[in-house]
């Protein structure tokens, strides 16, 4: 396999504040990475940095996939996702219309994403406002809304912290089957259960000040 | 209190009738109102979110100075635009002092404020995690600002309902240049303020009437747009 992603020396601070400071990371193509630590430690600031959603303060981030637009290849899905004020289906669906898919297209994306977070029935939580989803309901259909983008990188960020058991089943079953099908993942958890059910690699982040 | 219950008697009589000063005052009311709220509109919307969604050097020193004509007076507005549409001033060629252009003007400089500190604080209130998902979801520049945009829609609604009440129940600017002229500048509350100094209740509370209607509707559009917002 090749290396998907390698850095050196990243360091990342909010004014004097330093959010992260790891010496060395890597991971290959397909692997699956579970990002472990103390809270504070920097897992949160190190998945942002590999969704290219913040840029290092100072170290090197190397990305094997296409640099001209990472975003297209990787996602994230936040600690505590934002659904957008819109029905569940518009949440879903809505980084295939960014990229201008046709209605048939959001609509067969749709219902495959929502049927492999757990939903059995996604026409009938089509129409639901994001005020009247649970937690985990929540969990799932913003993850649903990253699986429809078929990433070839997805970034989860405590994944199944406040969802029930069901929802955590679910999660783990998508991720587990995201993993089988070449997607390369990194997992941020305090979950000490959850690298080993992933079957994943467990980096510990320790923010090391420098 | 006879003469309250007399002017209320009178005054719905005026309303049911449709008296012609009453619908006048009306009509000129709403008419200057809605013209000032569409151009305050037009500029305050694009300029606060630029205000709230940009980082530019002054941008904390504008916001104050928006924030601060939050509080400008009504009468120092209509004694500031007095100046440049009187007869003598630089844009007194234009014939607009007492006229319901001239009213528009001002109201509109009543309204801007409003609309574009409002903007800001929408933009600047909305959750980071909402740039953050659009972003994760592959969005370009101008697709995460039109998302905001639409994500904000309500607070925006909030804002021009906000502005609109603040403007039709204002009398310092259509009394100074309005002039409140009968059956042309004469609005609601000036007519209101006119009838009262006069000791004629009637037409004073059948407009009083009216304003308590819109003050109704406009909330209940307020109401309307924090439910949406919130859920």
């Amino acid at each position: 396999m090749s290396i998907l992603f390698e850095a050196h020396h990243l360091c990342r601070s909010y004014g004097n504040i330093t959010a992260l400071n790891l010496p060395f990371f890597s991971m290959e193509k397909g692997e699956t990475v579970a990002l472990t630590g103390r809270n504070g430690s920097g897992k949160s600031t190190l998945l942002r940095l590999l969704a290219f959603l913040e840029k290092p303060t100072s170290g090197t981030l190397h990305y094997a996939g296409n640099m001209e637009d990472p975003r297209r290849e990787i996602t994230l899905l936040l600690q505590e996702p934002y659904l957008m004020k819109a029905p569940v289906f518009w949440n879903v669906t809505l980084g295939l219309r960014l990229r201008g898919a046709g209605m048939a297209e959001q609509r067969k994306g749709y219902i495959e994403s929502m049927l492999a977070v757990g939903f059995s029935d996604p026409e009938l939580m089509a129409g639901r406002g994001p005020g009247e989803l649970s937690g985990g309901e929540r969990q799932r259909i913003a993850l649903a809304s990253r699986l429809i983008l078929s990433p070839s990188v997805l970034l989860l960020d405590e994944p199944t912290s406040n969802v029930d058991e069901a929802s955590e089943k679910a999660i783990l079953n998508v991720i587990r089957s995201l993993s089988a099908r070449g997607v390369s993942i990194v997992c941020a958890t305090h979950d000490r259960d959850i690298p080993p059910a992933l079957g994943a690699r467990e980096i510990a982040i320790v923010n090391a000040k420098p | 209190m006879g003469y309250f219950s007399d002017g209320m008697n009178k005054a719905l009589d005026l309303l049911l009738h449709m008296d012609d000063a009453t619908f006048s005052a009306i009509e000129a009311t709403l008419t200057s109102t809605s013209c000032a709220l569409i151009i305050a509109m037009i500029l305050g919307l694009p300029l606060g979110f630029m205000l709230g969604y940009t980082t530019f050097p002054g941008k904390k020193f504008l916001r104050l100075v928006s924030d601060t004509l939050l509080a400008f007076p009504t009468v120092l507005i209509g004694l500031i635009v007095y100046v440049f549409i009187t007869y003598r001033g630089p844009l007194g060629q234009f014939g607009l002092l007492f006229t319901l252009p001239g009213m528009v003007i001002g109201q509109c400089i009543l309204a801007l404020p409003i609309i574009v500190s409002w903007t800001a604080q929408a933009v600047e209130n909305l959750d980071g995690r909402c740039r953050q998902t659009l972003l994760t979801l592959g969005a370009s520049p101008v697709q995460v600002a039109l998302h905001t945009i639409r994500e904000i829609r309500y607070d925006l609604g909030m804002v021009c309902v906000t502005a609109f009440g603040r403007v039709v129940t204002e009398v310092g600017v259509a009394m100074m240049l309005g002039g409140n002229i009968r059956y042309s500048t004469r609005t609601m509350t000036t007519a209101i303020s006119l009838e009262t100094s006069k000791g004629e209740f009637a037409q004073g509370i059948a407009l009083g009437i009216v304003l308590l209607l819109i003050a109704f509707l406009v909330n209940t559009l307020l109401a309307w747009f924090r439910r949406r917002g919130r859920s």
